[in-house]
C-alpha cells in the first residue's frame, strides 16, 4: 500500500471532464511531480488533494485512508501557492504561525515553531517585516515556511517557482530539493516545467488533457516514452521526431530516413528489437535524442548499436557546454549535441553517429510507442 | 539663411503659444473654481458677520467686526419649528442614525461582495445582477411601499413591547431611518465589495482555508483588513448620502424627536415668522456640511495606495 494513492479520480465543471479517471501512488518520502502543459488539468488534480476542489467520482487516500471528503484543513497538508498567497496584513511570523493560531496552539508553542522554521530556512532576520518588504525570494522561502512549519504527512506545491527570475529558480530548486532531502517529507509538485520535473521527481506523472500518460520515474519518462507526447514533451531540446520507414539491409533491418533532393539515409540496425520487422515498408516515427546523436568521435564508446550517416549541417548553435547542429532529415529540422570543442562547420557535409541502442519507434497513426 | 533661422523662429513661437496656452488653461480653471466657490465664500462670511451689516453691507464684503455670536446661536438657541433649542438636538439625532446606517450598510455590502467573489454559488451572478438593479430604482417610487412596511413594522414593535416587555427600537424613527438607508444602501456597497474582491488574490482565500480559518475567520483576519482603500471609498460615499438625505428623513422623521439635521436645517431657514437672520441660517448650513466634509479630510488620507503589494507576484 502506498503512502498516497489516487484512484479513478474524475472531475466534471458541468459537461465538461477535466480529469478523466486518474490513478497514481507516491510512496512515503517521495517527490512526484505533475507536468504538463497548461489546461492539461495537473493544478486542479492538485486542488483535488488540498480539498479545494471537490471530485466528482475516485478516491483520494492518504495512508489507506480516504481523504477526498474533508475538509482542507483537516486532510494534514500543506500547500505552497504559485502566487505564494502571503497574508499582506500579517508579518512575516504572523504569515507562519497564522495557521497553528487557527488551530489554537498556544502562544509560547507557535513562538518555538517560528523559530525552528526560520532558522531552516534562514529567515529569522525577516519574521516582523511584512510581505511587501521582501524579494520574491524571500516571499518564496516565507511561503515554503508556512508549509513546513504544519509539519504536514503531505506538501503540495502549485508552480512555486514560476514567478522567479531563471537565475533564483535554479537556486531555489535545489533549495527545495535539499529540503526534500532532508526533511523526508512526501510532496507533490506541478509544474510546467520538465527540466524541474526531471531534476526533483522521485516520480513523475505527465498529463495531457485530464489523463495521465505517463507515470514513473524520471530515467524511465526521459528514456522510455510511452508515447509522442510525451517523448516531445520532455526533454530539451526536445527528443528528434522523424518520419522514417524501415527497409531491409540484407537480413537486418534498417532505419530509412529521406532528404531533401538527395538519396536517403539507411541506418542499419544490428539486433533490431522482434517488433519493428512487422512495419517493414510502413511509415514509422523514428525518435531519437539530440545526445544520441553526434560526432563520431563524442559518441559513446560502448553502445552497441551506433550508425554514422553523412549530414548536411544547415545551422551550428555553440551553447558554451555543449554545440547544437541542425540538420534536416525526413522532412524535419533534426537537432544534433555535439562537444563544445566540436570541428563543425554549417553548409558542410558532416558525419553524425546516430546511437540506435537510445532510439525509440513509435506508430504516427495511434502515437503510441512500438518499441 | 532661412533654412538656419527658421527652427529658431519656430521655437521661440511655439514657447510664447504654450504660455498662452497655460494662461488661458489657468485663468479659465481660476475663473471656474471662483464660480463654484463663491456660494461656500459668501455662506463663511455671511455666518460671522452681524444682522446690522449683512442688512446695510456688501454680500462679498468681508465681515468688519467677526463674531461667533450666529454660530452660537444656530447651535443653541434658534427656533425649529416650535421649539427654540438651536439644532444640537437634530445634530446628534443625525450622528446616531447615520454612524450605525453606514456601518451596517458598510459591512453587508463587504460580506456581500466575499460570498458574491470567494463563495461563488449557483446564481450568484443573478444575485448580482439583482442588486445592482437595486442601485437604479428611484428614491421616490419606494416611499410609499417602504411606509407601509414601516408602518407594519411598528404595529410588530407594539405587539412585541406588549407581549415580551420590548420592542427591539421597532418603530423608533431613528432605527426606521436605519433600517431604510441599510436597505438601500446594499446595492451600492456590494457593487463597490463585489468589483474590489473579484481582483483580490483567490489563493489567499485558499491559503487561509488550508490554514484552517473558517468562513468568518477568512472574512475578518483576511479579507477585511486587506479592504482598506474600498472600505473607505464605501464609508465615504454611504456616509454623505445619508447625512445629505432629505426624501427618506422627511418622509420618514419629518416631525418629532427623530428629526435629522437636514429637515431641521429645513425648518430652521423656512420660518415664517419674524425678521430672516440670514447669519444664523447660513451658520446653521455650515454646521449640517461640516461632517461630511470632516469624513472627506480624516478619511481621505487612509486612500493608501499599494496596499496589496507583496501578496502575489515576485
Amino acid at each position: 500500500m502506498a503512502f498516497l494513492e489516487i484512484d479513478g479520480l474524475r472531475k466534471r465543471f458541468g459537461q465538461v471532464e477535466i480529469l478523466k479517471g486518474i490513478d497514481v501512488e507516491l510512496d512515503k518520502g517521495g517527490f512526484l511531480v505533475l507536468v504538463g502543459p497548461s489546461g492539461c488539468g495537473k493544478s486542479t488534480l492538485l486542488n483535488t488533494i488540498a480539498g479545494l476542489e471537490t471530485i466528482t467520482s475516485g478516491e483520494i487516500r492518504v495512508e489507506g485512508r480516504a481523504i477526498n471528503d474533508l475538509h482542507p484543513s483537516k486532510r494534514d497538508i500543506a500547500m505552497v501557492f504559485q502566487s505564494y498567497a502571503l497574508y499582506p496584513n500579517m508579518t512575516v511570523a504572523g504569515n507562519i504561525s497564522f495557521g497553528m493560531e487557527m488551530r489554537g496552539v498556544p502562544a509560547a508553542e507557535r513562538q518555538k515553531a517560528i523559530d525552528k522554521v526560520a532558522k531552516v530556512l534562514q529567515i529569522g532576520h525577516l519574521l516582523q517585516r511584512k510581505p511587501s518588504q521582501l524579494s520574491g525570494g524571500q516571499r518564496q522561502r516565507v511561503a515554503m515556511g508556512r508549509a513546513l512549519v504544519r509539519d504536514p504527512k503531505l506538501f503540495l506545491f502549485d508552480e512555486p517557482l514560476s514567478n522567479l527570475d531563471a537565475k533564483l529558480r535554479v537556486d531555489m530548486r535545489i533549495e527545495i530539493k535539499r529540503l526534500h532531502a532532508t526533511t523526508g517529507t512526501t510532496i507533490v509538485y506541478v509544474t510546467h516545467d520538465q527540466i524541474e520535473a526531471m531534476t526533483l521527481a522521485t516520480k513523475i506523472a505527465v498529463m495531457r488533457d485530464g489523463e495521465v500518460q505517463q507515470f514513473g520515474t524520471p530515467a524511465e519518462i526521459y528514456n522510455n516514452p510511452t508515447n509522442l507526447f510525451v517523448a516531445d514533451f520532455m526533454g530539451s531540446p526536445a527528443m528528434n521526431l522523424i518520419p522514417a520507414t524501415i527497409g531491409t539491409n540484407g537480413n537486418a533491418l534498417s532505419v530509412v530516413l529521406q532528404r531533401e533532393a538527395r538519396e536517403p539515409i539507411s541506418l542499419p540496425m544490428a539486433n533490431a528489437p522482434a517488433g519493428l520487422s512487422a512495419f517493414q515498408g510502413k511509415p514509422i516515427i523514428f525518435g531519437v535524442r539530440p545526445e544520441a546523436l553526434t560526432d563520431p568521435e563524442g559518441a559513446e564508446r560502448n553502445a552497441s548499436n551506433i550508425a554514422t550517416a553523412d549530414c548536411f549541417v544547415e545551422v551550428v548553435e555553440p551553447a558554451g557546454s555543449d554545440t547544437f547542429a541542425v540538420t534536416n532529415l525526413g522532412g524535419k529540422g533534426v537537432v544534433a549535441r555535439l562537444r563544445a570543442d566540436a570541428n563543425i562547420q554549417p553548409g558542410t557535409n558532416t558525419p553524425l553517429a546516430f546511437n540506435l541502442t537510445k532510439a525509440v519507434f513509435f506508430d504516427p497513426a495511434t502515437e503510441n510507442r512500438i518499441l | 539663411m532661412s533654412a538656419v533661422t527658421t527652427p529658431a523662429r519656430q521655437a521661440s513661437g511655439g514657447v510664447n503659444a504654450r504660455i498662452v496656452n497655460r494662461i488661458v488653461i489657468y485663468g479659465l480653471l481660476a475663473l471656474f473654481a471662483l464660480f463654484y466657490l463663491m456660494p461656500l465664500f459668501v455662506m463663511l462670511v455671511t455666518s460671522f458677520k452681524t444682522m446690522d451689516e449683512i442688512q446695510n453691507g456688501n454680500m462679498l464684503a468681508l465681515p468688519q467686526a467677526p463674531t461667533f455670536d450666529p454660530w452660537v446661536k444656530a447651535w443653541g438657541e434658534t427656533c425649529v419649528g416650535l421649539t427654540c433649542a438651536g439644532i444640537k438636538g437634530y445634530f446628534w439625532n443625525s450622528i446616531k442614525m447615520v454612524v450605525p446606517a453606514v456601518l451596517i450598510s458598510t459591512m453587508l455590502g463587504a460580506l456581500n461582495g466575499y460570498v458574491l467573489t470567494k463563495w461563488r454559488f449557483r446564481g450568484a451572478t443573478l444575485v448580482f445582477g439583482l442588486m445592482l438593479f437595486a442601485c437604479f430604482i428611484p428614491f421616490q417610487s419606494v416611499l410609499l411601499p417602504m411606509a407601509t412596511i414601516l408602518g407594519s413594522l411598528g404595529r410588530f414593535g407594539v405587539s412585541l413591547q406588549n407581549s415580551v416587555g420590548t420592542s427591539f427600537g421597532l418603530g423608533n424613527a431613528t432605527v426606521n431611518l436605519v433600517f431604510v438607508h441599510v436597505v438601500y444602501g446594499i446595492g451600492f456597497t456590494t457593487l463597490f465589495f463585489r468589483n474590489y474582491y473579484e481582483a483580490f488574490p483567490t489563493e489567499l482565500v485558499k491559503a487561509a482555508q488550508v490554514d484552517g480559518a473558517s468562513f468568518f475567520q477568512i472574512f475578518r483576519r483576511i479579507m477585511l483588513p486587506n479592504s482598506m482603500p474600498i472600505f473607505v471609498v464605501t464609508v465615504i460615499y454611504q456616509f454623505t448620502n445619508i447625512w445629505n438625505d432629505f426624501l427618506f428623513a422627511s418622509a420618514y422623521a419629518g416631525t418629532g424627536d427623530a428629526m435629522p439635521m437636514t429637515v431641521a436645517l429645513n425648518n430652521v431657514v423656512n420660518t415664517s415668522t419674524g425678521v430672516v437672520e440670514y447669519n444664523v441660517n447660513m451658520a446653521a448650513a455650515m454646521i449640517a456640511a461640516l461632517p461630511t466634509l470632516l469624513v472627506y479630510v480624516l478619511a481621505g488620507r487612509y486612500f493608501v495606495r499599494g496596499l496589496m503589494a507583496g501578496a502575489v507576484k515576485g
